[in-house]
């Protein structure tokens, strides 16, 4: 019987200090960037946001959590911003996963056209929000737009309070593409046997939508109402194009307040104290997805 | 006999042909929906001046002056535009898959010190909305007397954590013998990265490219921010330049989106499934 060989002892391989550098190299243009484009600019939003500054963003007075308490809090406008964000982001999480959860419900089973339809359902994803915004343009045309001269009305869509669910309506049509994809995706997930038993008890298409579609999905519907969310936070170019760049108070979201702050009032401090309110949302909503996910897993 | 067979075939066709038929026909409501604002945006770019405010869906009659117009006109630099978005979006795209293949890898075949707390770095940057920190970049870049240009476009989108995340979890599905093996046999880490470790990430590479490709093409706010003259200009802040007065602009403001429109939807179209894929990897930042 031959011996086995002794086990080589790992050897402990000295570096040269090019091997040791090596990683931080491979790590370094990624780096680089985070750190000027990231880290940085959101270290000097916060910065800004405790100064007064002039019109070309440099800070000339620290004036501590004024810009925060007299310049946002203080003003009543600002309530209404806030306000008019949530409601819409409301709108648009629910809307959105409204139409996807009725597309993917739709294209489920296979039938001569559901990959066509499975397909014209998921295209908004590709189409940029300025490009959709410059089309609905023209179809809430106040004289001679499609919605109008459909019902022959001379409804003026982009004005008065319909403002809102104009560009409501736009953000849902964009968002539809990516709440059909994630919910499509969660449907053909739910383990056949689940239906098979199913229908072995009789049960009806509502039946086994509610008792086990919804409740095996919703994971997924969860989700997807946090990414509509967050999209939806950061609706800017259908509230700039679709208004004129004249929202109204149901309209004036929070990035487009950013933006005008900064570039049509030249008040680059409110518009860092913004950029941290709307940092801060978002903040609470990804720790209350990371909450969920957490505890979903916890069996 | 074969009018038997024939018989029994159709009624259970028929049946089929129904359910089928029934099917579809429930899809239309939201197929109109979501086609009928694209056909609209086609036609009035096609009808004549004069049927602008007057089309239903589909136009009377059609010309391509609007179309013309756009790449001719002068006051329309509509080449330039989509030049200077073909250049910025293509140099995005193979940015990233560079600083984020090599970023990943090092995440995944690498050991060194602060690994993990670097790892956490790039995730949390996830957790920042771009528009949260579009102001202080602006100010950065101007600072940097950058704007008007079209490195502008490109430096700060050179890497995302989504592709570093995305590739990561690509790497992590080699076995771990391909490494050592390709260690022992004097392999360094540049030349694994690049003769294996990226031919075998293919698929994730399409992703990512195709994703960020078309994220580019659709940018609006950093572009609208930062350039503001005709030459650095991209198609989307072109487009939203054009203006709604008349019927005439109405319908070359409508060619113009069909025609940043055509891009945006060749991709979805050719390489679907890739941009589906950067997509579901792209919505855990959402």
């Amino acid at each position: 019987m031959v011996k086995n060989p002794a086990k080589p002892k790992p050897m402990r391989i000295k570096r040269t200090p090019y091997e040791r550098i090596e990683p931080y190299l491979f790590l370094l243009p990624a780096l680089v960037i985070f750190a000027v484009f990231l880290y940085y600019p959101f270290a000097r939003t916060i910065y800004l946001s405790t100064w007064v500054t002039d019109a070309l963003g440099r800070p000339k007075k620290f004036v501590g959590l004024d810009n925060y308490t007299i310049r946002l809090f203080g003003k009543a406008d600002f309530w209404a911003s806030i306000v008019s964000t949530l409601k819409f982001v409301g709108v648009v999480a629910l809307g959105g996963l409204l139409i996807g959860l009725i597309t993917s419900l739709l294209t489920y089973n296979r039938y001569f056209g559901s990959g066509f339809c499975a397909a014209v359902y998921a295209m908004p994803v590709a189409i940029a929000s300025a490009a959709a915004s410059m089309a609905f343009r023209m179809i809430y045309h106040p004289t001679g737009g499609l919605l109008n001269n459909l019902f022959g009305t001379q409804i003026n869509f982009l004005g008065g309070p319909n403002q809102f669910w104009a560009v409501a309506a736009v953000t849902i049509w964009l968002q539809s593409g990516i709440n059909f994809i994630f919910i499509s995706a969660g449907l053909k997930s739910v383990p056949a046997e689940l239906y098979e038993s199913c229908d072995i008890d009789g049960a009806n298409y509502w039946q086994k939508l509610f008792h086990i579609t919804f409740p095996t999905i919703s994971p997924t519907l969860f989700f997807q109402i946090i990414i509509n969310i967050i999209n939806a936070f950061q609706s800017f170019s259908q509230v700039k194009l679709l208004t004129n760049e004249s929202p109204n108070s149901s309209t004036n979201l929070i990035v487009y307040a950013i933006w005008h702050d900064a570039f049509r009032a030249q008040r680059f401090e409110t518009a860092a104290a913004r950029s941290v309110v709307l940092f801060l949302m978002i903040l609470v909503i990804t720790i209350i997805q990371f909450s969920f996910e957490k505890r979903s897993v916890n069996y | 006999m074969s009018q038997v067979k024939t018989m029994k075939h159709t009624g259970a066709q028929r049946k089929r042909r129904l359910k089928n038929t029934g099917n579809f026909l429930l899809n239309i409501p939201i197929l109109l929906i979501i086609l009928v604002p694209l056909i609209y945006t086609l036609s009035i770019s096609l009808v004549d001046t004069d049927q602008v405010y007057k089309t239903l869906l589909l136009p009377h009659s059609i010309q391509f002056n609007n179309y013309v117009n756009a790449f001719t006109n002068p006051s329309y630099n509509f080449s330039r535009y989509i030049l200077n978005s073909f250049i910025v979006s293509t140099s995005v795209m193979l940015c990233q898959m560079v600083t984020c293949s090599m970023a990943a890898f090092a995440f995944v075949f690498l050991e060194f010190k602060g690994k993990n707390i670097l790892f956490m770095a790039v995730l949390a940057t996830m957790m920042v909305p771009g528009e949260a920190t579009i102001i202080a970049n602006y100010l950065t870049v101007a600072g940097w007397g950058w704007t008007n240009s079209l490195h502008v476009l490109i430096v700060p989108y050179m890497t995302s954590a989504m592709g570093i995340f995305l590739l990561r979890q690509n790497y992590m599905t080699f076995p771990r013998e391909l490494k050592e093996a390709s260690t022992i046999d004097g392999c360094s880490n540049w030349r694994f990265l690049l003769q294996i470790a990226v031919p075998l990430s293919r698929p994730a590479l399409g992703a990512l490219g195709a994703y960020v490709f078309l994220n580019t093409w659709n940018q609006y706010m950093w572009p609208l921010l930062t350039t503001d003259s005709d030459t650095f200009r991209t198609v989307q802040v072109g487009i939203s330049m054009l203006y709604d007065i008349d019927a005439q602009s109405m319908g070359l403001m409508m060619a113009g989106v069909i025609i940043v429109i055509v891009p945006s939807l060749s991709i979805f179209v050719f390489m679907n499934k890739q941009l589906i894929n950067g997509l579901m990897a792209g919505a855990v930042k959402g």
